[in-house]
């Protein structure tokens, strides 16, 4: 698969605060690229630098497997961080600034960009009348412009209502199911979660982890046991081969953790029927991005 | 994109900002303004028969009759770059207050580009305040000494000079915009030096330092336009001043000329390499 982003070993300081320490990653063509890290993690920053805001100290990005310049940022829609526009001016004076410096769309796109907002009602109004959320919308119909191939994301449910917040996954899902590769950064892994599918996980400027999602969080398998006694199944579990770990997670069931690929339902279903244990539960649960995210970032 | 596109783009962020059209109202009505303020009073100097107005009149000549006006309403209208200079500081820290100094690079300009619509800014501030200047010249001219319309096209190089000189500097507004990046530090740095601290500057090295002031960042394009002619007919002392004013022109507007190709110079060499 084609690589639309291509990010090599990039480093940042700000004095003596490293920002981000040799961050490396590719975002392939069509996926839909989660940015995941507590606040302060480096995830505007490394943004930032691959849309020429900042500066890197070292290490390169490709986009399209050429360098950063202004022909490739033409080439993507980008929320970076807040919505910046002109204050005095109205939703399409600001997006036909937009368009004239991206060379996206036209003017009809203009106001198709703005129905898809759901902004076109309010769309000769000045910026500074608009909501928070107003705002954010605009910010992302200024992104959708012109129908560009990739978009990037930053917090892009900053500021909306719950509504607001499901429209923007449903636009978002919808983006992806057209093909378009979407980078977005945020704090909202079930959000994340939900729509993506790559992941790369930030803490303090370091890259702790990368990859499609599936992989990032399939690294054991968890198996969710419940019984009358408790107690008897997890003595008898501790017997079973190939069990690393034995949680409990509430007064009605167990968690049993095997490396990945290993856990049988069968199997554990048949060891402990054959030890006196009747099973009323038995699932094979996938780790929540959540779970994973804390496991990463706590120290 | 060239450039008739970036004039375009930034005529979209000009055309509907309000301070602009109130920096045109102003500058509209001080020019007239402060030139009929001064038309008046020599009006009123020397209207009388009485000796002490025709010695007035024979002195003076008239400083609004062509030739002349060019250069008086020159040199009357650019004590009032302020104007202009609000308008300057304000479009460029605009940008940092609004973040569209990144937008604009995210949407796909280079830093270089930016700093150019800027540049186009200046130019374009600098030709409405020289248009403005040029119509109330030539309507002094015409209104104040009919009789003299002939010589209309004598001192025309007044106009470039009042170009020059409201580019050079609202350049350095500019800089002060673009560098503290807040509007009222900014204004307030302006304000200061360009109206107090400057001046006390140059009137001290005039006496004390060999007149090292002429080299002080307004004063190098102040001297483009020297005081007005009839100020020479005051005596030899003021004739001789006058005419060595009038010789250090050429001086003062390659001065001119290399400050403010220094300071584009540095704001494109600064934007390219900072964080935004």
């Amino acid at each position: 698969m084609q690589e639309v982003l291509n990010i090599n070993g990039i480093s940042k300081s700000y004095g003596p605060i490293k920002a981000l320490q040799n961050v490396s990653f590719q975002v392939p063509q069509g996926a839909v690229f989660g940015l995941l890290g507590p606040n302060g993690s480096g995830k505007t920053t490394l943004l930032s630098i691959i849309l020429d805001i900042l500066k890197a100290d070292s290490g390169s990005f490709a986009w399209f497997g050429h360098p950063g310049s202004p022909a490739t940022r033409k080439q993507i829609g980008s929320l970076l961080e807040t919505p910046n526009f002109y204050h005095y001016l109205s939703a399409t004076d600001n997006l036909k600034i937009t368009q004239a410096i991206s060379g996206r769309g036209d003017a009809a796109s203009i106001d198709t960009a703005l129905k898809i907002v759901k902004l076109y009602e309010r769309k000769n109004s000045k910026f500074s009348t608009y909501s928070l959320g107003m705002k954010q919308r605009l910010a992302i119909g200024a992104a959708l412009l012109g129908n560009p191939d990739v978009l990037l994301f930053d917090e892009p449910t900053n500021g909306l209502d719950p509504v607001g917040i499901a429209e923007i996954r449903e636009l978002i899902r919808e983006l992806a199911n057209q093909g378009k590769t979407i980078i977005m950064a945020s704090h909202l892994l079930d959000e994340v979660e939900k729509v993506c599918t790559h992941v790369a996980i930030m803490k303090r400027g370091n890259l702790l982890t990368a990859g499609p999602v599936d992989e990032v969080l399939a690294n054991e398998d968890i198996v969710e046991l419940g019984s009358q006694d408790l107690g008897a199944l997890e003595s008898i579990l501790q017997q079973y081969h190939g069990i690393t770990q034995i949680k409990t997670t509430d007064h009605q069931s167990l968690q049993a953790f095997f490396p990945v690929g290993t856990a049988s339902m069968e199997a554990i279903n048949q060891h402990c029927f054959e030890q006196g244990v009747v099973l009323n539960q038995l699932t094979l649960k996938k780790k929540s991005l959540e779970t994973k995210f804390f496991e990463l970032t706590n120290d | 994109m060239n450039l008739l596109a970036l004039v375009k783009i930034e005529w979209l962020k000009i055309k509907k900002y309000p301070a602009f059209w109130w920096m045109f109202g102003i500058v509209a009505l001080t020019y007239p303004g402060t030139n009929m303020m001064f038309y008046y009073g020599y009006s009123e100097g020397t209207k009388g028969k009485e000796v002490a107005s025709n010695v007035a009149k024979m002195l003076l000549g008239n400083p609004f009759a062509f030739p002349e006006t060019w250069h008086t309403v020159a040199f009357l209208s650019s004590v009032f770059i302020m104007i202009p200079a609000i308008l300057v500081i304000m479009l460029v820290t605009n940008e940092y207050n609004y973040k569209t100094h990144r937008q604009n690079i995210i949407d796909g300009w280079s830093r270089g580009q930016f700093v150019t619509s800027k540049l186009f800014d200046v130019v374009i501030i600098s030709m409405i305040s020289t248009i403005l200047y040029t119509a109330v010249a030539f309507s002094f001219g015409a209104w104040a000494d009919y009789d003299n319309i002939g010589r209309w096209a004598e001192q025309l190089q007044y106009i470039p000079l009042f170009f020059l000189q409201t580019f050079a500097q609202l350049t350095i507004a500019f800089l002060l915009g673009f560098l503290i990046k807040k509007a009222f530090i900014a204004l307030g740095i302006f304000f200061f030096y360009n109206l107090i601290l400057e001046n006390i500057a140059v009137g001290y090295a005039k006496f004390k330092l060999n007149d090292l002031g002429k080299f002080l960042p307004f004063e190098i394009s102040d001297r483009i336009i020297p005081s007005p002619a009839f100020m020479s007919r005051f005596g030899k002392d003021m004739k001789e001043a006058y005419e060595k004013a009038l010789d250090a022109i050429p001086m003062h507007i390659a001065l001119t000329l290399i400050l403010t190709a220094a300071i584009w110079g540095f704001c494109y060499w600064k934007h390219k390499r900072r964080d935004l």
